[in-house]
């Protein structure tokens, strides 16, 4: 598998709009490469990784194979903070990830709030939150946008399609802090996970803590979005897809599902931003255009297949 | 409406042709307008036709006069409720793709709708000297373009005999010059902007008026190979300075960036003649002095 990102990152870095000799790259040519194509390269691994990996967890958390970042409202939450960064202040590099991860982690709680019932915890009511959730402040993304002047709508819309063409060598480092220690999380949980798929009583009983578990994955997925959201907009379909993909694959051991999702989820993205690139090159595509291209055939057939 | 009842003096009436070969009736006096667009307003200013209008969009920011008048929604979503109820002669619209939806429903209600959609200088100058035809104010029409033309003629006279004075020049002397729209994302001009024409015109040539589309998103990639000579940035909040990828390029480094007002830029309307001076100017001061 890391032998695939190898071959899939190294393709990538040679792909792309202007040709570049393999050796002997001029001071312009490195220009290219160094500040402009390999960073882009790396955030799209980083968001790629994080939304498959919050994407595994909160499959796993939730036992429901449709949960996801979107689904949940975590990803608008994450959208309204960076619109918020976006409108009120000078979108600072540093501003954005920020707010995003705020407006991903109030979401998330407020989700959370919604289904809790003096029950406990049900599924079903999660997701019926997260549906509300997300159309809510879909709804205020939208009011938003309309206070936009023309200019700041065009380059705001387009973020919101995911794009990454934005990337700068800060912006992957905040990215990438944020998906080594999002996946760090994940993984010290896995075990617990792997207990709680059976179901939260049974997992109660093996001696799992449940409500510490569900706030560690709550917060790491949180983290891993915000700054995926915050670096690149709207990604879709990679926190559905790829946990799916792996299981299929390896099982569905977490101890295997969560880091073999961050490896399939950087190869993929990296592969549909090299489409992005390169398909009407020197005019460029975003990224979740390609990434819905892709997946959503791809979702019906898995759906189909089961 | 249409009831021959009323015993109202029977306005007469005329027929003329718009820009996409419709037969458009209007009166021979109007005296009520609307405008769709603000190119069009500045030039129903510039034709001294401002008092007729009674309703503009809120994009409507000049001249100052306009702001005063009624708005009926922005350009790509005017109110037609609005509209109606302004009762005007006459709607003058920019593009064919807001014509379809409401021509029906404002013709149903006995209001004439003209489309002029000009794209470069010579049918800015067209559509003045049509609309002071339509608006009765034909004389001062023809003054405004015949002024207009006279700036642009003097542009070209002072442009003639470029000297080969940069690198980034090409062998007659015009500038290479990037047009940014947007610095990130990273928009541009492309094939289908007018504003390739005016960079041609005021002395320099376009590096992506090749691209497809008006406003294209290029690639950085792309942005760093097309080493221009000057950058333009259409002035707005999030444009203030040039990509990051132009970095190493001639143009920053020889400090030739310069910001142009950013109506000045997007309207095809009288002021476009003032952003072709401005462009004329960065680009060969030496010419102007």
């Amino acid at each position: 598998m890391l032998f695939l990102l190898a071959i899939v990152l190294t393709s990538a870095a040679m792909l792309g709009a202007e040709r570049l000799p393999l050796f002997d790259l001029s001071e312009q040519q490195r220009s290219i490469l160094y500040d402009i194509r390999l960073p882009r390269i790396l955030l799209g691994a980083c968001v790629g990784a994080s939304l498959a990996v919050a994407g595994a967890g909160l499959q796993s958390l939730l036992r429901n194979p449709l949960a996801e970042p979107y689904l949940l409202g975590v990803s608008n939450g994450a959208a309204l903070g960076t619109m918020v960064a976006f409108v009120f202040f000078q979108s600072l590099e540093i501003t954005r990830p920020l707010l995003a991860f705020a407006g991903a982690g109030l979401a998330t709680i407020a989700v959370y709030r919604m289904a809790k019932s003096r029950a406990g915890m049900n599924v079903e009511r999660l997701v019926l939150s997260g549906v509300i959730v997300t159309t809510f402040l879909s709804s205020i993304i939208v009011m938003l946008t309309t206070l936009l002047d023309a200019a700041k709508l065009r380059s705001f819309t387009f973020w919101l399609l995911g794009d990454l063409s934005q990337a700068t060598v800060n912006g992957v480092y905040i990215s990438l802090g944020a998906v080594i220690v999002g996946t760090i999380v994940l993984m010290s949980q896995a075990r617990a996970l792997n207990l709680m798929m059976v179901g939260e009583r049974d997992a109660f009983d093996f001696g799992v803590e449940v409500g510490r578990v569900r706030m560690l994955v709550f917060g790491a997925a949180s983290l891993v979005v915000g700054a995926a959201v915050a670096a690149s907009g709207s990604v879709g379909y990679v926190g559905l897809i790829v946990p799916h993909l792996v299981r299929l694959t390896v099982g569905s051991d977490n101890r295997l599902v969560v880091p073999f999702s961050a490896i399939v989820g950087a190869i993929f993205v990296v592969f549909a931003d090299t489409i992005a690139r390169t398909a009407i090159a020197p005019r460029e595509l975003p990224v979740g255009a390609v990434t819905a291209l892709i997946g959503a055939p791809l979702f019906i057939y898995l759906l189909r297949r089961n | 409406m249409n009831s021959n009842t009323t015993a109202e003096p029977i306005r007469p009436m005329r027929v003329v042709t718009d820009d996409l070969d419709r037969k458009v009736t209007i009166p021979t006096n109007v005296t009520r307008v609307v405008s769709l667009a603000p190119n069009l307003t500045e030039s129903i200013f510039a034709v001294g036709a401002g008092d007729r209008l009674v309703g503009v969009t809120t994009f409507c920011n000049y001249p100052e006069q306009a702001k005063q008048i009624g708005k009926i929604g922005d350009t790509m979503n005017p109110n037609m409720e609005s509209i109606v109820a302004l009762k005007p002669d006459i709607v003058f619209v920019s593009t064919a793709s807001q014509i379809e939806n409401f021509t029906k429903t404002l013709e149903a209600n006995g209001i004439a709708v003209y489309v002029t959609n000009p794209t470069d200088l010579a049918q800015v100058f067209k559509s003045i000297r049509t609309l002071g035809d339509i608006l009765g104010t034909g004389d001062t029409a023809s003054l405004v373009a015949d002024a207009l033309e006279q700036r642009v003629a003097a542009i070209n006279v002072a442009l003639r005999d470029l000297p080969q004075s940069g690198p980034m020049q090409l062998d007659d002397g015009r500038v290479r010059v990037f047009v940014q729209i947007s610095r990130e994302p990273l928009f541009t001009i492309g094939s289908g902007s007018f504003l390739n024409q005016l960079v041609a015109a005021a002395g320099g040539i376009s590096t992506t008026a090749e691209i497809p589309s008006a406003y294209p998103k290029i690639s950085k990639e792309t942005a760093v190979a097309l080493r221009p000579g000057a950058i333009i940035l259409s002035d707005s909040p999030d444009n203030k300075e040039p990509n990051d990828a132009f970095k190493n390029s001639y143009a920053v480094k020889e400090g030739r960036v310069y910001t142009v007002n950013a109506d000045l830029l997007s309207r095809p309307g009288p002021r476009l003649v003032d952003a072709m001076e401005q462009v004329a100017r960065y680009l060969h001061p030496e010419k102007f002095k």
